[in-house]
């Protein structure tokens, strides 16, 4: 039952997020190197960090899938990778709206963290493709757990290797505006984190229990001898039941 | 004291950058919105669906109760 | 002998006897990189290369003729039946990794050491640098052998094939890209070869290699499962 406890999830996550909005635009103060603009970080970095958490949880339950052969876990994987690339998409957006806001361009390949993060974003965009050219669904499971394993793998590595290859003449500034946070400004920060967080654990839930509906509705179809229905199911995403 | 911050130069003035953080936010907003749309149509989709089975699984249960009522009356007949 | 190394050494043995007598492969590789360098030549409207110019465009081409190698990998066992016969033979599959992995290791050393010296002739000014190379070289074939034959296993079996392999090795390689012309830049200056972090890179490398042949051998059963 993957609707259970929907509802708590999802009045924390209001609640978690209006606060959230409240601290960083009525109590969090304004930094002094930046000034407004480093607000756009309180929503850019916890997106960036659920995102990378929720790719690296996907590879865990790939695992799982791979040990275990139960197809539920194909489905907790493909669904962590899937809210995460959506995460992503928001965190490529509002880092380049930050990257317009303090240095006049839409892209920059001077913050290392924001490039390894387009890498491992492009990395898992492949995802969908990979999964669409397998047709057997079984073999499509094993082979997107594989995937998303060495996807896992990948992500702290690159992240180490585009961090050396930043040359030392621009210093990271996203370290400099971060480093030695006042209380306050960090307080700020783990609201939002823990915010976004839920809101990302939320709508896991949320897509899990729409694939479990359509899952049960495939069974009752079965179970009644129902003619197929008029609109096809999903060649991609995993199904739940 | 918020005065001296505002006044140790900031990337953008005050107004300037206010737009680029509501557009962030905005993003995300917007971001969310649209999940909530295509989950809402994936709703519809399976309430149309249900539906459909609802009134197959009542035609099969009233053509049963038909065919167990002339069964019936053609047992009573003989 | 374990049956698990006989069996790698007969596959391994079939890959290169098969290519020695054909040449599918290697020829196309080594023809489609000199082919490259000299459209390099013209797109970029240099004569002589240095540094990170040189750097970039030698590992840009070697990965894109790896591409074609790692598309032909598997070719024969989707065609002749071979994973079949893995999976029925009572071995550890991961012989099947193992062997393949070593077969695209050879075929990007031989490419290399055909392509490399005709890069040294078209760009550079002296081959001082390719012995250190050579060390860079090797490391960056074992991550590429490793990470494509992984790929590579999964996408012969796929509906894309020829696209998909490429599609999802590309950015998987990023990281060793990242490492390998950090390496290769300073050892391609114009003053003579340099060597700055030069082992840091080779770190970089060896902990890619160790990672994704670990990761292949671990999870190439799975691939193989029916």
């Amino acid at each position: 039952m993957y609707g259970k406890g929907l509802r708590p999830l999802s009045i924390a996550t209001v609640v978690a997020v209006a606060a959230a909005l409240s601290l960083v635009f009525f109590y969090a103060p304004l930094d002094a190197d930046q000034g407004f603009i480093q607000k756009i970080f309180y929503l850019h970095v916890p997106l960036a960090i659920t995102a990378l958490i929720g790719f690296v949880v996907g590879g865990v339950f790939a695992i799982f899938h791979l040990r275990s052969g139960n197809r539920r876990w194909d489905a907790y994987s493909y669904v962590s990778i899937h809210m995460s690339v959506i995460f992503g998409v928001a965190v490529l957006i509002t880092g380049a709206i930050w990257a317009k806001a303090s240095w006049g361009h839409w892209w920059v390949w001077d913050e290392p963290t924001l490039v390894s993060f387009l890498i491992v974003f492009l990395m898992y965009a492949t995802y969908y493709p990979f999964r669409y050219a397998i047709e057997d669904p079984e073999r499509q499971a094993r082979y997107a757990s594989v995937f998303a394993v060495t996807a896992g793998a990948f992500v702290p590595l690159n992240f180490m290797a585009v961090r050396m290859a930043q040359s030392l003449v621009h210093p990271r500034t996203f370290g400099t505006a971060n480093g030695g946070l006042p209380g306050s400004m960090m307080f700020t920060f783990l609201v939002c984190l823990a915010a976004i967080a839920l809101l990302w654990v939320t709508l896991v839930k949320l897509e899990l229990t729409a694939k479990s509906t359509s899952g049960q509705l495939k069974r009752l179809r079965r179970a009644l001898d129902a003619p197929a229905p008029s609109s096809g199911g999903s060649r991609i995403a995993p199904e739940v039941s | 004291m918020i005065g001296l911050l505002l006044a140790a130069a900031p990337a953008l003035p005050l107004d300037e950058a206010g737009k680029y953080v509501a557009g962030a936010y905005i993003v995300f907003l917007v971001l969310i919105v649209v999940y909530v749309a295509i989950m809402a149509s994936k709703l519809g989709h399976m309430e149309k669906e249900l539906r459909e089975l609802a009134s197959f699984a009542e035609h099969r249960a009233d053509g049963e109760a038909a065919a167990g009522s002339d069964r019936e009356e053609v047992s009573a007949d003989v | 002998m374990t049956p698990s190394r006989t069996a790698f050494l007969t596959i391994l043995g079939k890959d290169l006897r098969a290519e020695l007598r054909t040449l599918q492969s290697l020829p196309a590789m080594a023809l489609f990189a000199t082919t490259t360098f000299v459209i390099f030549r013209f797109g970029l409207d240099r004569t002589t290369l240095s540094g990170s110019l040189a750097a970039g465009v030698l590992w840009a081409t070697l990965l894109f003729a790896a591409l074609l190698g790692v598309n032909r990998l598997f070719v024969s066992e989707r065609e002749e039946g071979g994973f079949d016969a893995i999976r029925l033979a009572p071995i550890d599959r991961s012989a099947l990794f193992a062997a393949k992995a070593t077969a695209l290791f050879t075929y990007l050393l031989v490419l290399e050491l055909v392509v490399v010296p005709i890069f040294a002739l078209f760009f550079l000014g002296s081959a001082a640098a390719l012995g250190p190379l050579l060390a860079v070289l090797l490391l960056a074939d074992l991550g590429i052998a490793a990470t494509g034959t992984l790929i590579s296993s999964m996408a012969v079996q796929s509906r894309a094939r020829d696209l998909l392999g490429p599609l999802v090795l590309l950015p998987l390689v990023v990281p060793l890209m990242i490492a390998a012309t950090g390496a290769s830049e300073p050892l391609l200056a114009l003053g003579g070869p340099g060597y700055h972090r030069f082992g840091t890179w080779l770190a970089v490398l060896s902990l890619y290699d160790l990672i994704f042949l670990l990761l292949g051998w671990a999870v190439f059963d799975f691939l193989l499962e029916d």
